[in-house]
């Protein structure tokens, strides 16, 4: 008799500016689905993966998703990130007392789950806090001028957030531990609550304070490419860093040469070791040169993750199997993964991966913090730190080294 | 090898007997102090002292023979002549002890006892007394510590208390109550730190060491002494510094606010500097100051425990405890402190501590949550509404998102309410039917016209009536009906701060 096979959910951004994203969010979830049932996936059932598209991830769209895969009697749910439901879907995963593994990188996180364990037992954020991405660029900048790798032309920074909750939390955190590592704000975060078309006046306005960083917190690409282009028309003297977005493959697609010498952070990425480089081939090859591993890897480490749980607790649970989705928890709780993005091992209060080097100190118990800097259009994005993972050294921008 | 059989008599083989018989070892010598017989238990111990042949063995050469032998874990008195008295501790952990009794013909007997379990109980007896009396004193160094440290923050609170009471805007209030809040910080690390040292006179506590930014301590000794050091007249100077440091946070706190305490009390004129500067793998913590000096007699003397130069004491109120206390700490970290001075010129005090790798340094929060860092932290929420329970719980659950709340209960004079906010609101959460009839839509009205702008407001109703809702909304209100659900709550707090254009509402 064929084995039953078990419906999971992908809870995936397919349409408006997050699609790029949400693409290789559900390439992650085919992938793992595809390995975990070449192995006999759970136990012998074979995993099948359901998606809903949650749009431009509103509370609304996003909870409409959610509960769309649960009539579909979903077993878990992954997802990449839904930023702008503010965890509104938490609500009908607790309901249904499934697992829900995402990577959010939200703080609000660590606090819905906290305010009430035992609703929110199923809710899983695979990586890391947005928060950690603040402080962690501070110290990175730190790095770079204390180790002489470069020679800031003063001490000041500019900041400039877009208006999501996980852009305003990451400037704020960056502002909070500028001080302490010798770095000047120019002015309080720029939050801007409406993305210009037209950068070029806040660009006059910045290069006015002289400043030797510039920090922009939003990252959706092509909101991303767009900035860049209007800020490499007349470059300003700084060190750019750019969130998230930028490591996306459409994003040096869309501003070619112009990239290089941009830096990024993310703290859930694919390292430049054995088991990363291993999935990155497998990943171009199953998806083409056009796909991104670096963004793919998120959702299929969590299927990943909880395909071992699972087993460990001698199987899955649908909606409404508390009981035994609670078992597949404590299992995700007390089980380090070595995932191809590093290791997750969840905070047993946050049910958050504990970053490195930000929150522990130890390589082989954390999620890696990484920064990457762009070099050409056809290069993969060099990763410059933190040790032991990088494998290329920091260049001098080259609108930096024109100046 | 046996040592040789000593010479047979009638009763010889009876007393060889009743010798070996006795589980200790027992050897006898004559007049001459020469080794005649021992013991089967002796033989076991010490045979392979004695020699195979008929070669005499003296005592003395029976000790340098044993010394020689690497049995014992500490060699005997190297001028000793014979047994008596003698305590032999063996590497196998047996402890002996020798006594002697004379033979009728000469010669004597002599006997070595095992006490290594006695020994024992008197060692624990010993380290139990120790450690009582090294309580005691614990208990009373720290309550003399603690009178003597406590009394810097203190100080600096009284002081800022009369600069609050005096205050004549509200930013030098908040300046002040934010120092005093910083001074009140100082002195419960200073317990802890305290408690700390007591714990570790019984060496119960191990230092915590991290990696972290010298500059958060410099903020703190700023913020400590500042206020202290412009009472006096004296130019506090602290040069930052971006290091990343290796040590414990609070002792090393403790180390150098008895520098810059010290460094303020005995000047008089010009200036207390404090920088720092790289030594290789360490960063020396320099305190200097311009004041009286320490003479050269007196350098090593300060760091004792009550040291006072007499002449100066009376006028210094100082028990001499500060150096004190920064020594043994400085020992428990494993940090050096020199020492420069000139007397009439002044003083530097340095701390070499280890330097760190800034990859590791923590921001010095034990907890991250919202409240720390989450996107409405330090934003100003005015909440009305009239149900306690509802509105303490929306308060927990604001508080804990960072957010400041400030509570309106009265809506008679709302222009006088507004006025009397400590801070004007950016948000409003407002319950729509308030308590004598009052509408939360209209009071909120009533406040932008008192704050003379429009503050983002979302109002808070049980009452579903669709034409209610309509009516509130076409005001420009966003509405949330009871029980708000916190994720309800925060996307339109989130909107109506942030992205205003996804806010019906509000177009």
């Amino acid at each position: 008799m064929k084995p039953q096979p078990i419906p999971v959910g992908g809870l995936v951004p397919l349409t408006t500016s997050a699609a790029s994203d949400g693409r290789e969010f559900q390439r992650g979830i085919v992938m793992a689905c595809e390995e975990i049932n070449q192995r006999g996936g759970i136990l012998g059932r074979p995993l099948e993966p359901i998606f809903a598209d949650t749009g431009s991830q509103t509370a609304h769209e996003t909870i409409r998703a959610t509960r769309f895969l649960i009539s579909q009697g979903v077993h878990a749910i992954f997802a990449g990130y839904n930023i702008g439901a503010q965890n509104a879907e938490y609500e009908p995963v607790a309901d249904a007392g499934i697992l829900y593994i995402h990577c959010n990188t939200l703080l609000q996180h660590h606090d819905t789950v906290m305010s009430d364990p035992a609703r929110y037992f199923g809710c899983f954020m695979a990586d890391p806090a947005e928060y950690w991405y603040g402080q962690g660029f501070i110290k990175f900048l730190s790095w770079l001028r204390d180790s002489g790798q470069w020679h800031p032309a003063s001490d000041r920074i500019a900041i400039v957030s877009g208006p999501k909750p996980y852009s305003i939390v990451i400037a704020n955190a960056m502002k909070q531990s500028a001080r302490q590592f010798g770095w000047t704000p120019v002015f309080p975060p720029r939050i801007l609550r409406r993305l210009p078309t037209d950068w070029r006046p806040l660009l006059e306005e910045i290069r006015a304070a002289e400043p030797a960083v510039l920090a922009l917190t939003h990252f959706h690409s092509g909101d991303l490419a767009r900035f860049h282009l209007q800020f490499s028309e007349d470059p300003l003297p700084v060190l750019l860093y750019l969130q998230y977005g930028a490591l996306h493959r459409v994003f040096s697609e869309m501003v070619g040469e112009k990239s290089r010498g941009v830096i990024i952070g993310t703290v859930i990425g694919l390292p430049r070791d054995e088991i990363g480089w291993k999935f990155f081939h497998r990943y171009k090859a199953r998806f083409g040169p056009g796909s991104t591993p670096e963004i793919g890897c998120q959702t299929y480490n969590a299927v990943h993750h909880y395909t071992l749980a699972a087993a460990m607790a001698g199987g899955t649970a649908g909606p409404g199997g508390i009981e035994h989705n609670r078992k597949i928890a404590r299992i995700l709780c007390d089980l380090p993964y070595r995932s191809v993005s590093g290791t997750i091992r969840f905070h047993p209060q946050w049910q958050a991966a504990v970053p490195y080097p930000d929150a522990t100190l130890d390589a082989s118990l954390g999620m890696p913090h990484l920064f990457y800097q762009l070099r050409g259009p056809e290069d993969p994005a060099a990763l410059i730190a933190p040790d032991p993972y990088r494998d290329a050294a920091f260049e001098l921008p080259p609108w930096l080294s024109r100046g | 090898m046996s040592p040789p059989a000593p010479p047979q008599t009638n009763s010889g083989a009876t007393d060889a007997a009743i010798l070996d018989a006795i589980g200790n070892p027992v050897a006898v010598w004559d007049a001459r102090m020469c080794f005649i017989r021992g013991n089967a238990a002796f033989r076991r111990r010490f045979g392979a002292l004695v020699p195979a042949d008929d070669t005499e063995l003296t005592q003395t050469g029976f000790l340098r023979a044993l010394a020689a032998s690497g049995q014992l874990v500490q060699a005997p008195d190297p001028v000793r002549q014979d047994l008596a008295g003698c305590e032999f501790l063996f590497t196998d952990g047996q402890i002996l002890k020798v006594e002697s009794w004379p033979l009728p013909a000469g010669g004597e007997v002599t006997a070595f006892t095992d006490i290594t379990e006695t020994w024992r109980t008197q060692r624990a007896l010993e380290r139990a007394y120790d450690k009582a009396a090294g309580a005691d004193q614990s208990k009373s160094r720290f309550l003399r510590a603690a009178n003597h440290d406590l009394r810097q923050p203190l100080a600096s609170l009284k002081i800022l208390i009369y600069s609050c009471m005096a205050a004549e805007t509200e930013k030098e209030r908040q300046d002040t109550l934010h120092a005093m809040d910083v001074s009140v910080s100082i002195m419960e690390d200073l317990l802890g730190a305290l408690l700390n040292i007591g714990q570790l006179d019984a060496g119960k506590v191990e230092p915590r060491i991290q990696t972290f930014q010298l500059s958060t301590v410099f903020d703190r000794l700023q913020i400590q002494f500042g206020q202290l050091a412009r009472e006096k007249g004296l130019d506090l100077r602290i040069v930052q510094s971006r290091a990343a440091i290796q040590t414990d946070r609070s002792l090393l706190e403790r180390i150098l606010s008895n520098f810059v305490g010290n460094a303020i009390r005995y000047t008089e004129f010009g200036r207390v500097l404090i920088g720092c500067r790289r030594h290789g793998r360490f960063l020396r913590i320099e305190v200097h100051d311009t004041g009286i000096g320490i003479a050269p007699e007196h350098e090593e003397k300060i760091f004792d425990e009550f040291f006072r130069v007499a002449e100066q004491q009376p006028a210094r109120h100082s028990l001499g405890l500060g150096l004190n206390i920064s020594r043994r700490l400085a020992e428990v970290l494993g940090h050096r402190i020199s020492l420069r001075s000139a007397p009439g010129k002044g003083s530097m005090f340095a701390l070499d501590v280890p330097l760190g790798d800034i990859w590791h340094s923590s921001i010095g929060e034990a907890e991250i949550n919202e409240r720390l860092g989450g996107e409405f932290a330090g934003l100003n929420c005015l909440v009305m509404e009239d149900d306690r329970m509802l509105r303490d719980a929306l308060i927990t659950m604001l508080q804990r998102w960072g957010i400041e709340v400030q509570v309106l209960e009265h809506f008679t004079d709302i222009p006088a309410a507004i006025a009397a906010l400590p801070v004007a609101p950016e948000i409003i959460l407002t319950d729509f039917r308030l308590r004598g009839g009052v509408l939360g839509t209209d009071v909120v009205h009533q406040i932008n016209d008192a704050l003379e702008l429009p503050c983002p407001a979302i109002v808070i109703t049980a009452d579903t009536g669709p034409e209610l809702i309509r009516s509130i909304r076409s005001q420009g209100f966003p509405v949330l009906i009871k029980p708000v659900s916190p994720s309800g709550l925060r996307v339109i707090m989130h909107n109506i701060l942030f992205e205003p254009e996804l806010v019906p509402e509000l177009s």
